[in-house]
């Protein structure tokens, strides 16, 4: 047998047992939402899959719950701002982190992304000791400015690696065609980084729709996020609205993922 | 009208001198190639005139001014770079128009230049493709043409080439040329390849580790060359040690070369008995067989058949080796004995390295 039919043959059980991998990663990661939407969608009256008969009752019952549709509502306008906030932040930290040389360009990096590294319960009883010192306890402010501090490594993550990959020449060339910094930035950079940048914010969306440790300990007084509004919600009922409600999370998830593909294209924001 | 004077630049960075006193100038309308190895310098030089580094010290005068505290944006420098920098969410036409739409022109001028522009360089058809959808020769053509429509005082060319396969590298070298000679744009031109260098230049900067080794004409830098390095750097070359230097007149000298006693020019100053070397470029070689018009006399190591020519080299009885083009129909082969003749009026005594 010669040399390059064995390397094919290795070659061959490599790519096998590669599909078998991104198989089993594939079922790993759809399993849990497949049940969840499945359960949401059954007749009876407990969480459960397969779902007993299909209905869309448990939706119903999700909107007329006052509770719940309150969580979703704060949810989604402290998603909406973070997501905002974060975005115009991150950008204007990677571009000043650009400039940066070496070493000081690594110790941005790890400051900027801090929040992730540091455990999030630690983070939240900072923030929760820090937000009572300048009186912003247990208000909408401080649980938008904790979301906004967990979130914001998204964000920048995705929008500096956007950033890199647009070449110094094109500035370079831009200001030799008579451009200055804010030209260069909004006729050049901008549109190049614009898919990062989209993709970063819906991160940040989505990361800040998720927060559960931060939002319980700097809870505002009277008001719920979705997900504390679901598991008060689950401590009393088990009822398959929680997975009605789940399943919103996920289609807006995919829905503003979906916005992104179809405003700038989802292979150019990666 | 524009004549740059560079003078003493000098660049580091962080603690490494890449540039170590540049002094350069650009008369109108000249092209003035920076040549030299990779590392030597030469982007350094060309980005300080661009104004993408500022200079440690040194000055850059443009028609007699500094440009040092002019932003990059305000030098009105049209730059080629080697990667072509074109905006790749921007089509043919938007980024040749880039320019012109800053300046805040109407529509219709800027459609009128940049279709005059296109024409000149050859993209004509091709305004609404993206630079991805074009080939590297058109990219290239439309770099040139982003900077051209502008009509800048300067232009500056970093291997503009580089990236072209050698077909189309000529090409573009000749646009390059025509179009810089017809507008009679003073121009800098940045490459490490000699024949490109030798062929379009009005005058060829030689650089070595930061600096200028010398400053000329391409037919001084090859024939007259300051020092072994920038002949080296110029093209074939065979250099035999010279010995009992003796200055007969200004720039020439009698010299004793592999046992033969011969009058030759030379770089101007030498002392006598300096130490010196004495460059024989393959074509002022010719092979004889006959003893009496020879200069030398010695054994051909290799000889190799191209076709049109044959490459020998030939050891000499006091050491050194001499490479030497021959016409095809010389039948020589290794181990054969052989007279070189000179052509005395191209040698040319110079130092191993200039003082
Ligand atoms: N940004 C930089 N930081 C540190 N050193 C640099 C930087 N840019 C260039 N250098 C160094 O300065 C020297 C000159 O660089 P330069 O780019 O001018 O060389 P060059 O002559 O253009 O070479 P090449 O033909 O490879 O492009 C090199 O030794 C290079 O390593
Ligand atoms: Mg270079």
């Amino acid at each position: 047998m010669s040399m390059a039919a064995q390397t094919f043959g290795g070659q061959r059980s490599v790519n096998l047992g590669f599909a078998v991998l991104i198989i089993a990663l594939y079922i790993f990661l759809l399993v849990p939402v497949v049940t969840i939407v499945g359960a949401s969608l059954t007749d009876g009256l407990m969480i459960e899959f397969p779902p007993r008969g299909l209905s869309l009752r448990w939706y119903q019952e999700f909107f007329a719950r006052q509770d719940l549709v309150d969580g979703l509502l704060m949810s989604l306008r402290i998603g909406a701002i973070t997501a905002v906030v974060t975005s115009t932040v991150a950008m204007m930290a990677a571009l000043a982190g650009q400039g940066l040389s070496g070493r000081l360009s690594g110790l941005f990096q790890l400051g900027m992304t801090l929040p992730l590294l540091v455990p999030e319960l630690l983070t939240a009883v900072g923030l929760l000791f820090f937000l009572y010192k300048i009186e912003l306890g247990k208000t909408v402010t401080g649980l938008q400015f904790g979301h906004i501090l967990m979130s914001f490594p998204y964000a920048y993550v995705s929008i500096s690696a956007a950033l890199r990959q647009v070449p110094p020449s094109l500035e370079e060339a831009s200001a030799s065609l008579g451009a200055t910094g804010w030209q260069t930035f909004r006729l050049v950079i901008l549109p190049l980084v614009m898919p990062g940048l989209a993709m970063g914010a819906i991160f940040a969306f989505i990361n800040s729709f998720d927060l559960y440790t931060i939002s319980l300990l700097l809870k505002p007084l009277g008001g719920n996020t979705l997900p504390l509004a679901l598991f008060d919600f689950l401590t009393y009922e088990f009822k398959p609205t929680a997975a009605a409600a789940a399943t919103i999370s996920i289609l807006l998830s995919i829905g503003g993922v979906a916005l992104v593909q179809k405003l700038v294209g989802l292979q150019r924001a990666f | 009208m524009t004549t740059v004077e560079v003078k003493n630049l000098r660049k580091s960075y962080d603690d490494f001198l890449a540039l170590d006193g540049v002094s350069l100038t650009a008369e109108t309308g000249q092209l003035v190639t920076l040549l030299g190895p990779s590392g030597c310098g030469k982007s350094t030089t060309l980005r300080c005139l661009a104004g993408f580094h500022e200079p440690n010290g040194g000055d850059i005068l443009v028609d007699g001014e500094s440009i040092l505290n002019v932003p990059s944006n305000r030098r009105k420098f049209g730059v080629v770079f080697q990667n072509y920098a074109l905006f790749p969410h921007m089509t043919v036409a938007e980024n040749i128009g880039y320019g012109l739409r800053l300046q805040k022109r109407s529509k219709g001028e800027i459609e009128t230049r940049v279709f005059d522009v296109m024409k000149l360089v050859r993209l004509t058809g091709l305004e609404d493709r993206l630079p991805r959808e074009i080939s590297g020769g058109q990219q290239q053509r439309v770099a040139l043409a982003r900077a051209l429509v502008l009509k800048p005082r300067l232009l500056l060319l970093d291997e503009p080439l580089a990236n072209l396969d050698a077909r189309l590298r000529d090409e573009v070298r000749w646009l390059i040329r025509d179009l810089q000679q017809q507008s009679g744009i003073t121009a800098f031109y940045v490459t490490h390849d000699q024949s490109e260098a030798m062929a379009m230049s009005d005058m060829v900067a030689v650089m070595k580790a930061g600096r200028v080794a010398q400053f000329a004409t391409p037919r001084e830098i090859y024939q007259k060359p300051s020092e072994r390095y920038v002949a080296d750097f110029t093209g074939e070359a065979n250099f035999l040690t010279a010995q009992r230097v003796q200055p007969v007149a200004e720039g020439r000298y009698s010299v004793h070369v592999a046992g033969a006693d011969i009058e030759v020019e030379g770089v101007p100053g030498l002392l006598k008995n300096a130490a010196a070397e004495l460059l024989l470029r393959p074509e002022s070689l010719t092979l004889v067989t006959t003893g009496d018009t020879a200069t030398f006399e010695g054994e051909v190591i290799k000889c190799a058949f191209l076709g049109a020519s044959l490459h020998c080299e030939i050891a000499l009885p006091e050491g050194g080796r001499l490479k030497l083009t021959a016409p095809p129909n010389h039948e020589v082969g290794a181990g054969d004995r052989v007279g070189i003749a000179i052509d005395l009026s191209h040698a040319w005594l110079m130092p191993e390295v200039a003082p």
